[in-house]
């Protein structure tokens, strides 16, 4: 029969996948890594919501959320990508550390 | 159409944006968009405080109210942030024509943003509340970049957009274990399950936690406040007072239902076991390095900023009262917030129309002397500082009275929060005050560039509108703190 596939496992895979993201966002410079990064955190958050919603079947709010957080990914990897041409711009680089006129 | 009534101010919000590309994009000569997204924001708040006043009991469609309040609380809320964009709309209609920024987008933006602020502070949904957080954010992240050619400008941008995109993630994260923890993504509903038992509890505090972190960084509390101070400083002044203002205001009215609707359990809302202590934590942590950290600056505007930090760290402990003092909390967390607004809307205001183009006012060395130069600009900005300390008869006294006074009602646990705050402001002190030595009793180091306040028919409306509600909240506190109450008592009840 194989592996039965829970709950469980569905919300380890979650966790998993949203960790990966939130380290890439600590301990990657790269502006668009880091942006992937957060795609990678909301897409995880999908994982769990519909994964809870097949097992809380009695309405589809989990799925409807999950619909939500795709259509504000969009919108915010453009305003993303926006700011990254505007520091390209100035500073021929994508590294968000050469960012530093404000420290002080 | 009378069933769409409670969310008139919303409507009005989103034709007037949608009105206002079209204008922009159509009219041929420049139209004076300021004027407009002003007006906008006046017609939206006098429909709150019309719908406040004739206080209809309106049938509302389910498809509404399951997403979000029509009650007191969401009305003021709308007052509050209609008000902050209000005076933003006029300052930028100054700034950025002085600074030859005019472009029809950033009041179309600061109308979109104002929207998702009013949608967040009104929305009893998990969803709702993703949605006008986002919407809000994303509107606020574009006017922090709006000066495109300034380096300063687009790392503010930068530094926003990827701390408060890591944020939402949290807010998110905890938002999918709520729902899976409870079964529902209805604050009310969440609440019900916590407390009848039928929730995983792990699950849900967990959840509670992620999105506490997720909003404290919304509101800039220490230890989630890094960003604060570089976007503040980097943005275009009226970003940043609208940032400071009405982004502030919503992202503490979500969090004070979070906490009361969804959480406001025996068990959650423990004052020893629950948020309360998590929620004073922060508090105690915001206000202490607030405070410090805003007394070596040089900059007026990171001041400011480090200023604003501080602010939240005062609203915070009233929200960590808001179980245990009920009303009174939440009503001084209300009114505090209303007089956080015009306040800093004073002073940044004034800090705008010290400067004019290519001499822009940043440092204190950029005051020295203005009150002697140019006496009726300087009085605006010790009237603002004189608020945000908190003197008497300013709006700022009532609100840290208020906030101090719930503390201490709470007792308990939160008597000593009340106690550092009072120190803390006295902290304060120094700094606001160090504006107002350098305005009346310093002169400009010879062949320093010297600040000379613009001319605009649109600052100086907006100082002496928020001059006027500084000193009436100052004098005669009465009617915006029955407001702040009967807004608060519906939560609370």
């Amino acid at each position: 029969m194989g592996i039965e596939i829970g709950l469980g496992e569905y919300l380890a895979l979650a966790s998993v996948i949203f960790g990966i993201g939130a380290m890439g966002f600590l301990t990657r410079r790269n502006m668009l890594i880091q942006l992937m990064s957060i795609e990678l955190m909301l897409n995880s958050v999908n994982v769990m919501l519909v994964a809870f919603n097949r097992y809380m079947p009695e309405n589809h709010t989990g799925q409807i959320f999950a619909f939500f957080v795709i259509a504000v990914a969009a919108a915010e990897a453009a305003v993303g990508l926006a700011i990254v041409i505007s520091l390209f711009r100035l500073k021929q680089t994508v590294e968000t550390d050469k960012a530093d006129a404000l420290r002080h | 159409m009378s069933a769409l009534m409670p969310a008139l101010p919303l409507l009005i919000l989103v034709v007037g944006a949608l009105a206002m590309m079209l204008v922009d994009a159509f009219v041929e000569e420049k139209a004076e968009l300021a004027l407009m997204s002003f007006w906008i924001f006046v017609v939206a708040g006098g429909a709150s405080v019309g719908l406040w006043v004739t206080e209809q009991v309106i049938e509302v469609p389910e498809v509404m109210s399951l997403y979000l309040a029509t009650d007191r609380m969401s009305l003021f809320f709308d007052i509050v942030i209609c008000g902050g964009g209000a005076f933003s709309a006029l300052l930028a209609g100054g700034y950025l024509k002085e600074h030859a920024l005019e472009r029809g987008e950033f009041y179309v933006l600061l109308v979109f943003t104002a929207f998702g602020a009013i949608i967040l502070a009104r929305s009893v949904d998990l969803l709702s509340l993703f949605i006008g957080l986002e919407t809000m954010s994303l509107g606020a992240y574009a006017m922090a970049g709006f000066r495109r050619t300034s380096a300063r400008s687009t790392e503010a941008a930068l530094k926003y957009f990827l701390l408060g995109s890591f944020a939402a993630a949290l807010l998110l994260f905890g938002s999918a274990l709520i729902y899976g923890a409870t079964g529902s993504t209805n604050l009310a509903a969440i609440g019900t399950a916590i407390s009848s038992g039928e929730a995983q509890l792990h699950l849900a505090i967990m959840g509670m936690m992620l999105m506490i972190v997720g909003l404290a960084f919304k509101v800039s509390a220490v230890p989630f406040h890094m960003w604060t101070p570089d976007t503040y400083e980097g943005a275009i002044t009226p970003a940043t007072t609208f940032m400071s203002v009405g982004v502030k205001a919503a992202g503490f009215a979500i969090l004070v239902r979070v906490l009361l609707v969804s959480f406001g359990d025996d068990l959650s809302a423990n004052a020893e076991t629950g948020w309360p202590p998590v929620i004073a934590g922060l508090a105690a942590i915001t206000m202490i390095y607030g405070n410090f950290a805003a007394v070596g600056q040089s900059s007026v505007k990171r001041m400011l900023a480090y200023s604003s930090i501080a602010h939240a760290g005062y609203i915070l402990v009233g929200v960590a009262a808001a179980f245990r003092a009920g009303e009174e909390a939440v009503s001084a967390v209300l009114y505090y917030l209303m007089a956080y607004t015009v306040s800093n809307a004073l002073a940044f205001g004034s800090l705008i129309y010290m400067g004019s183009r290519g001499k822009e006012a940043v440092s204190f060395e950029d005051l020295a002397g203005v009150g002697r130069r140019h006496p009726a600009a300087a009085i605006p900005f010790v009237l603002g500082v004189l608020s945000l300390l908190g003197f008497p008869p300013t709006a700022g006294f009532f609100g840290k009275y208020y906030i101090f006074n719930a503390a201490v009602q709470a007792g308990g646990g939160f008597v000593w929060l009340a106690v550092l705050g009072v120190l803390t402001s006295a902290v304060g002190a120094y700094y606001y005050l160090r504006v107002i030595v350098y305005l009346y009793m310093k002169q400009p180091q010879a062949g320093a560039p010297v600040a000379v306040p613009m001319k605009s028919g649109y600052v100086v409306v907006a100082l002496i509108l928020s001059s006027y509600f500084v000193l009436r909240m100052g004098m005669a506190p009465g009617t915006y703190l029955d407001m702040a109450i009967a807004a608060a008592a519906e939560l609370v009840a």
